[in-house]
């Protein structure tokens, strides 16, 4: 016998995971052949192997949460569109705006149609996910006073937000979200029975909308329905700004209208 | 944001071990939401990151790495007491002692563990006694294992070794 049992035991995980080469596998079956104490410890090792496989539980993510990620995954399209092939892509789309210029036009408006789904999409995500957290204020409000402040340090900018809550729509508390691939400040106010979320990020990199957009407040703010909930979006200087609700999308246009005050 | 080959290979093969990662962040962390927000900031570092990631070298790894280093970066941080819940005096129990019954008391004990016992114990280990445990068990390799917990690959089999260990030992003091 040439392997003696401790270097056995060393062996018997590489051995159950089919690392060993022929030999090395061939002499460590002959000794357990013959060693009954390393035959018990390799279907110990086997028999763990068995429960970790196939009876501790998989706790795999949840569909919200592979969503999330998948939309953080995607780059903005206008920008994905270039990429490595900067002039044949030029040189296709300059042919295409000289013969069908229609076409073209409308293949962009449709990219950037499905571009800003994502967003609106992205933003009733982070909604639902605050409302419907366990504990979803990371920080109560005692005001914006001391919200305001909580997010210095967990962000890498800082969350301008020009309308501070009041008895009708109070702020209730702050959180960390995310925005498709950006951190994110989400306020959180109330409207009755209503919650109302704000979330404040970085504007650059992403496929705002151009088209459809209506004067709300001192901005142009593109509003939107989507599984039951307004979404507005509108950009004020480097920053980018969601306000989802379920409340009436009146009501809600008035209340962005203070969160994006005129000039 | 990033862009380049990097950035192509994270968003292309990142989304496959979504899965591996909320594991092993559930089983660190303990609770679903921790899981869940410990998964997203570990995507948008790796995102971040992207333009660093050498294209053609281990996602799966380099993924696996950022989320144990942003687990103990923020989460140990965030929290006043400590992840570990157990004494680590076990772990450290040495693996080539005899740690195996003779009798055929553990075969069966393992046979019929359920699951929620092996969650438990598993549960009841440090952080790296776990995080070994799990990638073990998603077939990766000492030297990807290695990557993840920035030790030599040397060290990989012996550390895998004493959790595993650990792990049994729990199993038998819930069987008394």
């Amino acid at each position: 016998m040439t392997l003696d049992c401790r270097e056995v035991r060393n062996r018997l995980v590489d051995h159950l995971r089919g690392r060993l080469d022929a030999d090395a596998q061939h002499e460590l079956e002959a000794h357990l052949a013959t060693c009954a104490d390393c035959a018990h410890a390799n279907e110990v090792e086997r028999l763990l192997d068995d429960a970790l496989e196939h009876r501790l539980p998989a706790r795999p993510a949840s569909a919200a949460l592979r969503e999330r990620i998948a939309a953080m995954s995607v780059p903005a399209p206008r920008r994905q569109w270039w990429r490595g092939a900067l002039v044949p892509a030029l040189a296709v789309a300059a042919a295409l705006v000289l013969t069908v210029p229609a076409l073209v036009y409308r293949q962009l408006a449709s990219l950037r149609a499905t571009a800003t789904a994502a967003m609106v999409d992205e933003a009733v995500a982070d909604h639902l996910r605050i409302a419907q957290a366990q504990r979803p204020l990371e920080v109560e409000s005692g005001g914006i006073h001391q919200v305001r402040p909580w997010f210095e340090g967990r962000l890498d900018f800082s969350p301008v937000v020009p309308f501070d809550g009041d008895a009708v729509v109070p702020l209730r508390g702050g959180a960390l979200a995310y925005f498709r691939d950006r951190r994110a400040a989400a306020f959180i106010y109330g409207l009755r029975q209503h919650t109302i979320t704000l979330l404040v990020f970085r504007a650059d990199g992403l496929p705002w909308p151009r088209t459809g957009l209506a004067r709300i407040g001192g901005v142009d703010a593109y509003r939107t329905r989507e599984r039951g909930f307004t979404v507005i979006l509108w950009r004020a200087g480097d920053l980018g700004y969601a306000l989802v609700s379920d409340a009436d999308p009146a009501e809600l246009t008035q209340i962005a209208a203070r969160f994006s005050p005129g000039v | 944001m990033a862009e380049g080959p990097g950035r192509d290979a994270v968003a292309r093969e990142g989304l496959a071990h979504l899965d591996a990662l909320h594991r092993l962040a559930r089983y660190l962390t303990g609770r679903d939401a921790d899981a869940e927000d410990l998964v997203q900031e570990t995507y948008a570092r790796a995102f971040a990151g992207a333009e660093r990631f050498v294209s053609g070298t281990n996602v799966k790894a380099w993924l696996f790495r950022i989320l144990r280093n942003t687990f103990i970066s923020e989460h140990r941080r965030r929290r006043a007491s400590p992840i570990v819940a157990a004494p680590e005096v076990m772990e450290r129990a040495p693996a080539s002692e005899e740690t195996w019954l003779r009798d055929d008391l553990e075969l069966d004990r393992l046979r019929k563990v359920v699951g929620a016992e092996i969650e438990a114990a598993l549960l009841s280990l440090g952080e790296e006694a776990r995080t070994v445990v799990l990638l073990d068990l998603e077939d990766m390799s000492e030297h990807e294992i290695a990557v993840v917990l920035d030790c030599p690959v040397g060290t990989v089999k012996s550390r895998l070794s004493r959790a595993r260990a650990a792990l049994r030992q729990r199993l038998r003091d819930y069987a008394r």
